[in-house]
């Protein structure tokens, strides 16, 4: 069991970040917090997204590079045309020195319509909250920022990831700014985790590989018998980003042996009702695939 | 209007479409989800839209999940633009295969799941082929697995 679980009704994995989302995420691992920072970067340039970077302020930019450019140097092209932007919250808010949230959200929207007229679809932008005590910033006037920032989401092309360092911040802050945030990050890729939906269904959140699949089988086995009482599931897929074959095949093997339950609805996104249609979905009687439309 | 004979060689046809190299790796079980995002990346950027872009990922893991589990643990990866395609190549240095292990119709679901990942691989590809892989160090031939979808 993680040392840190949040309550995850929020909870999505880096890949589902859409424009207008703004996310909060944590680690404790000067390895794993580059998980989600490569995949955020590397997925909003394939889709024609800006990126503006804002590291942790004591990392040197070679390193931020390389650990960015693991493949080779593929992200050498994006940075030479204004792609992909290293920055600094120094940076952001000068020529003034001192924060103040209505500083850095009117910079921030500026940039999201600049990043608009040089032609790219939207701006990303992942900021590592090291930058407040290398700004000496008050945590209390950066939580009033993390909690009156709609407007740069409402409707635009903008989309924010906000990385904690479980280290240095308090448990407290930490678990107001996951309340805070409307979501919150899967810490690493290849990630399982399991919540319970506020009606009873069973989530899964982030990637049901097949290294997942006893984690997967175990919390669905778990279900139904919870749920005999009341002849019915509801599995939820939509946060997943990935479903083996191995794990969707679990899936349909347990609700066909469910012969105590009337219903198991499974709530998924398209490519996931495909391939439990492929896999027999409709052999399985009691099986109920219903399709959610993913917002674009 | 005459069709060109297409170029032989002992294996059959050679394909004399260009071809860009998208990405190599090296990857054991550790780095599966690492090497899904850098395919899911390359994919966005060549333009295969979802549902298929889904259906690509999940059957470059598939095959890449079988190269781990029964050739040694790990295999090598190669992604590539072939014409209006993306194609991909897994290679292990395992005891090998051939494609009569991949059964013709959907296993049933109760019993071994052995052989599904790769059937539904192979339904949703475009082309697809199992071949002998070059000799290695220890004497096992290996295999290599092409899969490929049309990017439009």
């Amino acid at each position: 069991m993680p040392s840190w679980e949040v309550p995850g009704d929020h909870l999505i994995p880096v890949q589902h970040m859409r424009p207008g989302d703004h996310a909060f995420v944590s680690y404790d691992d000067d390895e794993v917090r580059w998980e989600v920072v490569t995949a955020f970067v590397r997925l909003g340039l394939a889709q024609g997204e800006k990126v503006i970077l804002f590291p942790d302020p004591w990392l040197p930019e070679s390193e931020v590079l390389a650990r960015l450019d693991f493949t080779g140097r593929s992200t050498v092209t994006a940075r030479e045309r204004g792609q992909l932007v290293l920055s600094s919250m120094r940076g952001l808010i000068r020529p003034d020195v001192r924060f103040t949230p209505e500083r850095q959200l009117g910079r921030l929207s500026a940039e999201t319509a600049r990043a608009a007229d040089e032609g790219f679809t939207g701006l990303r932008s992942f900021i590592d909250m090291r930058w407040v005590p290398d700004l000496h910033a008050d945590v209390r006037v950066m939580m009033h920022r993390e909690t009156h920032a709609d407007a740069l989401f409402e409707g635009r092309p903008y989309s924010e990831i906000c990385a904690y360092d479980r280290r240095w911040f308090d448990r407290e802050v930490l678990y107001a700014m996951d309340r805070a945030h409307p979501r919150s990050l899967v810490e690493r890729l290849g990630t399982l985790r399991t919540v319970r939906g506020a009606d009873g269904s069973l989530c899964f959140v982030g990637e049901a590989d097949a290294g997942a699949r006893a984690d997967f089988t175990v919390a669905l086995e778990l279900a139904l018998s919870g749920s005999a009482g009341a002849r019915r599931l509801t599995v939820d897929l939509t946060r997943l980003h990935f479903l083996s074959v191995g794990c969707a095949a679990t899936l349909l093997a347990l609700a066909e042996r469910a012969a105590g339950h009337d219903a198991v609805e499974v709530r998924c996104h398209h490519p996931q009702a495909r391939t439990l249609q492929r896999l027999g979905a409709d052999s399985v009687s009691r099986l109920f695939v219903t399709e959610v439309v993913r917002p674009c | 209007m005459l069709t060109p004979e297409p170029a032989m060689s002992e294996e059959g046809p050679v394909d004399t479409r260009t071809a860009i190299c998208l990405l190599q790796r090296r990857f054991t079980a550790r780095l599966l989800p690492q090497l899904r995002l850098l395919v899911e990346e390359c994919a966005v950027r060549e333009g295969l839209a979802e549902p298929r872009r889904g259906e690509f990922v999940l059957a470059v893991d598939e095959i890449a999940g079988n190269a781990v589990e029964h050739a040694g643990g790990s295999g090598r990866l190669v992604l590539r633009r072939v014409g209006d395609e993306l194609e991909c190549r897994i290679s292990d240095s395992g005891p090998g295969f051939s494609e009569t292990v991949i059964p013709e119709l959907l296993p049933g679901l109760d019993g071994a799941h052995n052989g599904r990942g790769l059937w539904l691989a192979r339904l949703v590809a475009d082309r697809f082929a199992v071949r002998a892989g070059a000799d290695g160090a220890s004497g096992a031939r290996g295999a290599e697995v092409t899969l490929a979808v049309r990017v439009r």
